[in-house]
């Protein structure tokens, strides 16, 4: 709080304090469909151990996760799940797009693949890859732990927009 | 409620569903549709069941698939028979060393082209790792679903270090895209067999580690024996193959029985099982297991030094040296990645024990680089197809035992 | 070099094996249906692994059901049902595998379909057919008479067209917004 009073300076320095909260527990909610799902759960595994970056509370239910892997193809008759379990998830929520596939459709360029998970939610970070490595997906675990931080996600900056009135509140 | 002497009435749902609904029957609202998948965590990626249930019992229930369905086959048709090797990998991602193998000897078949010694003494080495790697990753998430989760970091420990001796073999964890129509990407690395060895014997034990911790556990017994039982004839009617047909008594493996490559040249043994519940499935993939470290270490024993290409100007890819010094090295270069080789006219279905089981390539080749028709047989779509009969009767979280234990790969099975 | 070149690590024995075998099957095959059969390709005379028995489509259920039962044949286990676009007259080509648990050997049976003509189904002598013919049926639109259940598997049940036809576009995207529901109709027929 500031010596005249005024609480801008106090919720700045809240809201750091709740996206430092934020980006050391993020709850994963593994949207694993193919090759890139099994590098994920090689990463939640004992040689890679997403614990150690505050992500090992997995929740398959979309109401209690707050980051969203998306590991792996999204075909045209995926894509409105994917578009439904986003929708259901509590703000603030964040996507990892893991992989070609999810990123862009990667190698199948094809009547069934959707091209880009970014056509139907938004993405906060993309990895690149087929699969990406573990060590990939860690570091876009920290990369959005940096993201959250500053505020940055797509998520946080809707609801930063909704707070100030200038859109409606989801 | 029109009718008075029947008091069972329709029940609309919120969601659309009309369930029949009898007011004094007590236990009648326990009756209900249950939409399975297909993000459902125990579902493995992207399979979906719509069951009929009474109380936690399977009343009725049928499957849905193509949530992950990539168009290989259409791609097949659309891509060079180099190009198509990396979609191979995508089939069955747990094993793509295996789809590499079968792909390779598909095309061989049609082209008449035989690979050298060293190059199949490898192909059989990197099959069988990925056999282990493979039942490593069924058994343990078979064993997660059904809560042991401790025992799937073993599995997952000794997986890792696997795709070590896999990266280092051609650079790539799990789409490998090792071997190429006529030969492999890169000979094994000076060393390699001591510690293929090495690797053997750390694995042998962390098996029996395994096996000692979760075979004889009255939790995973009450959990597996019985459940999900398919038996010899529902086996053979839906076309059932590998260790999911084995473990029902069906004795047969293509490696054995419909011998390629060297396999007539070392022993091993099939194991069998008889009853065909999750606890044999999960009984006959430990076994297999054990029996593919033998096939491997036999093979590090036999190989010797050689070239790993075949001798075929049609499908060697031209040498580095070559294509940077001479221009007809360069045009053939060019040639061979642009426009692709052409494969005789023919058809060939081509297939092997992969982990799953039968892993077959059907290729009609119309004399072009590109294939007339690439048919893909995964075993996983027939697996998956007997599962509804499987589970019909059995409690709901059963089914998820009877699913794991089947191993249904998403990649092979919408490919 | 072609696959009439046999490779001994690749199934290069097949044809001394079972060449004299298959040569029997085909005779008994020829005897016992007449002109069911249309034309039988045997390996070293044309370029493929395994005998071709191309079957007129209205017998082929009951040629199938003899080479599952038959002592001479024993073909009892169904490896695959696919199909392949000809783009000729007639159009499709339905492909079956079949695999025998007993001799360990490999047999092909076709049947040529026009576009828009049913083939009789499988699913009777092997309920494996099931899915495989609905997959054939998505794919390339060939219809199976008989079928229990006879509708798409791998795509989305609103697609328009079949996606393996060659005249189908490799990016020829169809985009849905909503999921499928689940038919509460369907769980009896499992």
């Amino acid at each position: 709080m500031s010596k005249d009073g005024s609480l801008g300076y106090l919720t700045t320095r809240l809201q750091d304090a709740i996206n430092w909260g934020r980006k050391n527990s993020l709850w994963p909610l593994p949207f694993g469909t193919s090759c890139c799902g099994i590098e994920m759960m090689a990463t939640l595994a004992s040689d890679y151990d997403m614990a150690r970056f505050g992500a090992e509370a997995i929740r398959f239910s979309p109401r209690q996760a707050d980051l969203l892997i998306v590991a792996g193809i999204i075909n045209t008759k995926m894509a409105p799940i994917l578009k439904t379990v986003y929708d259901q998830m509590s703000d603030p929520k964040f996507v990892i797009s893991m992989g070609a596939c999810a990123s862009s459709g990667g190698i199948f360029n094809v009547y069934s693949v959707l091209q880009g998970i970014d056509t139907t939610i938004p993405v906060d970070v993309y990895v690149p890859g087929c699969p990406p490595a573990p060590e990939g997906l860690l570091n876009a675990l920290l990369r959005l732990q940096d993201k959250v931080a500053r505020g940055d996600t797509h998520s946080q900056r809707r609801m930063a927009e909704a707070a100030k009135g200038n859109i409606a509140r989801l | 409620m029109s009718n008075n002497s029947d008091p069972r009435t329709q029940l609309t749902l919120p969601s659309g569903i009309t369930v029949e609904h009898d007011p004094d029957d007590l236990w009648s609202d326990s009756r209900m549709i249950v939409n399975i998948g297909p993000t459902h965590p125990a579902m493995h990626g992207a399979l979906r069941m719509a069951a009929k249930l009474n109380g936690e019992t399977i009343e009725s229930s049928y499957c849905a698939f193509g949530y992950t369905h990539r168009a290989k086959e259409k791609l097949g048709e659309n891509r060079t028979f180099h190009q198509f090797i990396v979609y191979t990998d995508r089939l069955n991602y747990c094993s793509s060393l295996v789809n590499n193998v079968t792909y390779a000897m598909a095309v061989e078949k049609l082209l008449g082209v035989e690979v050298p010694e060293r190059a199949v003494w490898i192909r059989m080495i990197v099959s069988e790792i990925a056999r282990v790697v493979d039942h490593l990753v069924c058994v343990g998430i078979n064993a997660v679903d059904l809560g042991a989760f401790s025992f799937f970091l073993y599995g997952f420990h000794q997986r890792e270090e696997a795709y070590t001796l896999i990266e280092k073999l051609c650079g790539a964890r799990l789409t490998t895209s090792y071997t190429r129509i006529g030969g492999l990407m890169f000979d094994a690395p000076e060393g390699f067999e001591k510690e293929l060895k090495a690797w053997v014997n750390r694995t042998r034990k962390v098996i029996d580690e395994m096996d000692r911790l979760l075979t004889g556990n009255k939790i995973w017994h009450q959990r597996t024996i019985g459940v999900g039982v398919f038996n010899k004839e529902a086996c053979l009617k839906y076309s059932y193959t590998g260790p999911n047909a084995r473990a029902a008594g069906i004795d047969v493996d293509l490696r054995r029985d419909q011998p390629s490559m060297f396999y007539k040249n070392v022993e091993f043994d099939v194991p069998v099982a008889q009853n065909g519940d999750v606890f044999d499935r999960y009984a006959v993939r430990i076994e297999e297991m054990r029996q593919s470290l033998n096939i491997i270490a036999q093979c590090a024993d036999r190989m010797k030094k050689g070239p790993i290409w075949a001798e075929d100007k049609r499908v060697r890819i031209p040498d580095k040296d070559v294509v940077h010094n001479t221009m007809e090295g360069l045009i053939h270069h060019f040639k061979f990645f642009m426009t692709g080789f052409e494969v005789p006219e023919g058809e060939a279905y081509a297939c092997f024990e992969a982990a799953n089981g039968e892993l077959g390539f059907y290729i009609v080749s119309k004399g072009a680089p590109r294939a007339h028709r690439m048919r893909i047989r995964g075993p996983s779509v027939y697996h998956y197809q007997g599962l509804s009969s499987m589970v019909r009767g059995e409690k709901i979280a059963d089914m998820i035992a009877a699913l794991g234990s089947i191993n249904i790969i998403a990649g092979e099975l919408d490919r | 070099m072609d696959i009439r070149t046999p490779i001994p690590t690749n199934g290069g024995d097949w044809l001394t094996k079972f060449g004299e075998t298959w040569k029997a099957q085909a005779e008994a095959l020829r005897q016992k249906f007449g002109g069911a059969i249309e034309e039988i390709r045997m390996p070293p005379d044309y370029p493929t692994d395994v005998p071709i028995v191309y079957v007129r489509k209205e017998a082929v259920a009951e040629v199938l059901a003899h080479l599952k039962s038959d002592p001479a044949f024993e073909y009892g286990f169904l490896s695959d049902i696919t199909a392949t676009d000809e783009m000729t007259d007639p159009r499709f080509e339905v492909v079956y595998n079949l695999f025998s648990h007993v001799r360990f050997n490999r047999i092909r049976v076709k049947v040529r379909a026009r576009d828009g003509e049913a083939v009789p189904t499988a699913s009777s002598v092997w309920p494996a057919a099931n899915w495989a013919e609905r997959e054939v049926f998505d794919m390339f639109g060939i219809r199976f008479e008989g079928h229990p259940d006879l509708r798409r598997i791998l795509m989305d049940e609103r697609w328009v067209g079949h996606p393996l036809r060659k005249d189908y576009p490799l990016k020829g995207y169809q985009i849905f917004t909503d999921a499928e529901v689940i038919h509460p109709e369907l769980l009896d027929k499992g």
